[in-house]
């Protein structure tokens, strides 16, 4: 490709519209740190004393060093175990390699939050394994609301994400150089020390960087298990800081968002940089061939072991707590399962209106809002498909910045933009410079009651979803177009169709399965996503998500339980309709 | 003493069968050949013996050594069969230096530091590429990158070396370079080797023995001469050389003689499997046998020439009758010196070069 890439209206509206949704938002967290109060209070004033409040804050500086403490934590649990895992189960006989593949992607899609509520009822002091074990050993052995325990678990649970990065790469790495360690006398073991993760190093490094972003991200586990110990991160700070002055410390929140985003953009950042060097790595591979497994031997057993244990730590305690708590009306310690196996959770939440919003706008915003998700996302791509010039390189830095942005924050910072962009305009065309406009009054009295009511709508959640998973979607949908071979376009352009109408007569048609699969995984990703919500959550935007952050903190476990086992349900379907039509679930 | 003994050899890929009873011995300090078509199962065969393919039936044995036993279900883990092999890639470790490549499995086999350095050291410096330890493969030429694993294959002195392909993956000009040397190399050490490739010319350069592979079975084994001046089958005929082949049926069968009649000639050869007079049949005759004469010889034809090539170090003629359609008819190639052909032209075919097999 040599020609620029012309600027057609279409492609400047795209572009425009992006950067709008990317930058409005950020432009709010911003502006709003810097501010004395929070925007609509009258007596505001540029300064840093948002800044000066939280960092005299003590229990600032604990959530600073609690957050170091799990992202490191993270990266020493997961990568690690995950390496092993990808090893294990990319190149070895080791037993059940087939079906642990599609068990691990179940704590990638299934929400924190609902696995941390799973330890809780599954582990916590009165949960399920815990009385047993009470009953057998006569006390509990582990007491998860402990820093070291929460590290622990969330490492184990975001071993998937280290898993996934290293076993791609070693699957495009060449059989040949693992066969040559072996025949010069080389055990498995060797092999996968030596040879194979060496081989690797850039997706390990990869995955490190990616593991301490993710660390310092996290934000349900640790809202449902730091809390009965007081345990804070970044996040979960923010999240108290709502009502710690008594009205909304905005300001407040704002100067904490700063300080996360100040560590996450050059994390994203040095992501990229690391996966464009990852690419280059590859071309210096051995040949892929189809190969043997690697024979454990007598390693298989114990190796085997590891990976069970690790299964049941990370994925089957925390579904089967969720599952057992929202079939039974109570329990504790001397409560016998077969006396309280029951359904009424799941009739309360059928007869309560705002649960049964919550369900339905969930699948809404997953089926109905993914597939505009992906029209938008696709719309994008196309924005910057094979045209390499500086539009292109500004949207492609641009949508990392949502990635960077945890989705507390990026929920919230939407929700100052619905609050106060309709309130800005109001004033303006009251007595501001649109005042002169021919029609304000009646624009006053007939745009902006709309654009307000915008929040209240399930349109408002989609819209903050769709910015915040905006890097990670674009990517699927920019290798699915890149597939469409070049001459296949080139071939249309020279018997003289318009751009526009390649792609719309050739690219589109020919990604169109993988744009389906790209659906499939947005509608998995909203289903599990839970605290973009969280601020603009109103009578009207509920998702099962925001309802059972805002649910966990009334203590009414019961819903939460029958609520958690819903959202479950509704991503193993997700995931059971994308596997038998063979979606790559992972990249 | 026999170094290497494959018996009765069955291997398959799900329901499609690669190897059907392959049987084949290796002498100490002898170099053998796989030679074959792609998809003959030669690589196949050689990745059995390394142990990365696991045969369904027969046995492997080195020596007194099971390596693999199908009635008794053993097989020996790669890492413990002591084979060298080079791979068709060369498969070097890209984040190991020159040395470290080649060192790695003395350290696999607790060399110490220093001995370990001297082994390697030697190595290199029989290769023929003493300061270059130091780099990584990505700094290396292919003939470099070849020579650094063939040495990583011999440092721990492997009593039977396995090559893949090993001149694949070299330029024209450079392999022939690189034929020379391994064989030089093989003589010099004295190796036994095994070497599977599917260019005939490296076969009978490099190997003591060939043997040819097909769909799975041996057509045909020997020293390199015999394979080229007396192939036993059709398909060994075909599969060697560059050669004329003459499509008819027998008219005479006089002991181990027989006549072909083909399209207005009759051409006598050798008899080559169970003749018959009547049956149709196919004679081949090497390109370079045939003989250009300005005077009518036994077993001659005459045709006019369609087209000369220039060679280089010599002239390529196409022979052919005239009137026939282009793609079915009646032609002949031979090499000659000149530019031109004699005129008038026969081309006689001496009758010990024809063979003569059925169709």
């Amino acid at each position: 490709m040599t020609r620029p890439g012309r600027l057609s209206v279409s492609r400047v509206v795209v572009v425009a519209l992006t950067a709008l949704a990317i930058y409005a938002p950020l432009a709010f967290i911003v502006v709003q740190s810097f501010l004395s109060e929070p925007f609509f209070l009258p007596d505001k004033e540029l300064g840093l004393s948002a800044f000066r409040f939280v960092f005299a804050d003590p229990d600032f500086h604990d959530a600073l060093r609690d957050g170091f403490l799990l992202a490191g934590g993270l990266v020493v649990i997961a990568v690690p175990l995950g390496a092993m895992l990808a090893f294990l189960i990319s190149r070895t006989d080791l037993p059940g390699r087939r079906w642990i593949e599609p068990l691990i992607l179940i704590p990638v899609f299934v929400s924190p939050m609902v696995l941390g509520f799973g330890y809780v009822v599954a582990a916590g002091p009165v949960g399920f394994f815990s009385t047993w074990a009470h009953d057998l050993l006569g006390f509990v052995p582990w007491n998860i609301y402990s820093l070291p325990a929460i590290i622990v678990i969330a490492g184990l649970t975001h071993v998937p994400y280290a898993y996934l990065y290293i076993s791609s790469a070693l699957r495009s790495l060449g059989s040949d150089v693992e066969e040559a360690a072996r025949t010069v006398g080389a055990t498995p073991l060797q092999v996968m020390t030596a040879v194979s993760l060496p081989m690797v190093r850039p997706a390990l490094s990869y995955a490190s960087v990616l593991l301490f972003f993710l660390g310092l991200e996290v934000f349900g586990l640790m809202l449902v298990l730091g809390d009965p110990e007081g345990h804070l991160v970044l996040s979960t700070y923010l999240y108290k800081l709502t009502n710690k002055l008594g009205i909304p410390s905005y300001h407040l929140m704002a100067a904490v968002a700063m300080v996360l985003i100040a560590f996450t953009i050059p994390l994203v950042m040095l992501q990229r940089h690391l996966l464009r060097s990852a690419g280059r790595y590859a071309t210096v591979k051995g040949k892929v061939a189809r190969a043997r497994v690697l024979p454990l031997g007598r390693w298989r057993v114990l190796a085997g072991a590891v990976v069970a244990l690790w299964l049941f730590v990370a994925i089957v305690v925390p579904l089967a707590g969720v599952v057992l708590r929202a079939f039974v009306t109570h329990w504790g310690i001397g409560v016998s399962l077969a006396d309280v196996l029951s359904v009424r959770a799941f009739h309360t939440v059928f007869e309560q209106a705002t649960l049964m919003r919550a369900i339905v706008n969930s699948i809404l915003i997953g089926v109905i809002g993914g597939a505009f998700t992906v029209a938008c996302y696709t719309a994008i791509a196309l924005a910057m498909h094979r045209k390499p010039d500086r539009v292109t390189q500004f949207l492609d830095y641009s949508v990392l910045i949502p990635r960077a942005v945890p989705g507390l924050l990026a929920g919230l910072a939407f929700l100052w933009v619905f609050l106060f962009v309709p309130m800005w305009l109001d004033r303006s065309l009251d007595d501001g410079w649109l005042s002169v406009l021919p029609a304000a009054d009646w624009l006053r009295d007939h745009a902006i009651e709309p654009l307000r009511d915008l929040r209240s709508t399930i349109f408002s959640v989609w819209l903050a979803y769709s910015v915040v998973w905006m890097a990670y979607g674009l990517r699927l949908i920019s290798t699915t177009l890149l597939q469409v071979a070049p001459e296949l376009e080139e071939a249309a352009r020279s018997a003289g169709a318009k751009p526009a109408t390649v792609r719309r007569g050739i690219t589109v048609p020919l990604a169109r399965y993988g744009l389906i699969g790209s659906w499939l995984l947005m509608f998995l990703i909203f289903e599990r996503e839970y605290s973009t919500g969280v601020y603009l959550l109103t009578p009207g935007t509920e998702t099962i998500g925001s309802m059972l952050v805002s649910l966990w903190a009334t203590g009414a476990i019961d819903i939460v339980a029958a609520l958690s086992f819903i959202n479950i349900l509704l991503v193993v379907i997700g995931m059971g309709v994308a596997l038998r039509f063979g979606v790559k679930l992972h990249d | 003493m026999i170094e290497l003994a494959v018996e009765d050899l069955y291997l398959s890929y799900g329901a499609n069968p690669v190897l059907n009873g392959v049987s084949l011995q290796l002498q100490r300090g002898e170099v053998v050949s796989l030679l074959g078509a792609s998809g003959s199962g030669k690589t196949t065969l050689l990745r059995a013996v390394a142990g990365l393919e696991l045969p369904s039936r027969g046995r492997i044995t080195m020596g007194e050594r099971v390596l693999f036993d199908g009635a008794t279900r053993t097989e020996m883990p790669v890492e413990q069969r002591d084979l060298g092999i080079v791979f068709q890639s060369y498969a070097l470790w890209p984040h190991k230096t020159v040395e470290e490549n080649i060192g790695y499995p003395l350290k696999l086999r607790k060399v110490g530091a220093h001995e370990r350095r001297e082994r390697v050291q030697r190595i290199l410096g029989q290769l023929g590429m003493g300061g270059l330890g130091k780099r990584y493969p990505g700094e290396l030429s292919g003939g470099q990158q070849q020579r650094v694993a063939i040495g990583r294959a011999l440092v721990y002195n492997p009593p039977v070396l396995l090559l893949d392909e090993p001149l694949s993956n070299l330029d024209a000009k450079l392999r022939e370079e690189a034929r020379a040397f391994l064989r030089e190399l093989i003589l010099r050490l004295g190796l036994s080797a095994i070497l599977v490739t599917h260019d005939q010319a490296e076969a009978m350069a490099i190997s003591d023995r060939i043997l040819l592979l097909n769909e799975g079975r041996i057509e045909q084994q020997g020293t390199p001469q015999q394979m080229y001046a007396s192939p036993a089958t059709r398909y060994c005929a075909e599969f060697l050389g560059s050669n004329n082949r003459i499509e008819g049926r027998i008219s005479a069968i006089d002991g181990s003689d027989a006549a072909l009649q083909a399209a207005g000639c009759s051409i006598r050869g050798v008899a080559n499997g169970a003749l018959q007079e009547g049956q149709p049949a196919v004679a081949i005759v090497r390109v370079e046998r045939i003989r250009l004469r300005s005077t009518p010889a036994p077993n001659s034809v005459s045709l006019p020439v369609s087209a000369s090539m220039y060679l280089g170090d010599k002239w390529e003629y196409v022979f052919r009758q005239p009137g026939g359609a282009e793609a079915d008819g009646f032609a002949l190639r031979a090499y000659g010196s000149e530019a031109q052909v004699p005129q008038p032209c026969y081309l006689e075919l001496p009758r010990e070069s024809v063979w003569i097999f059925p169709a």
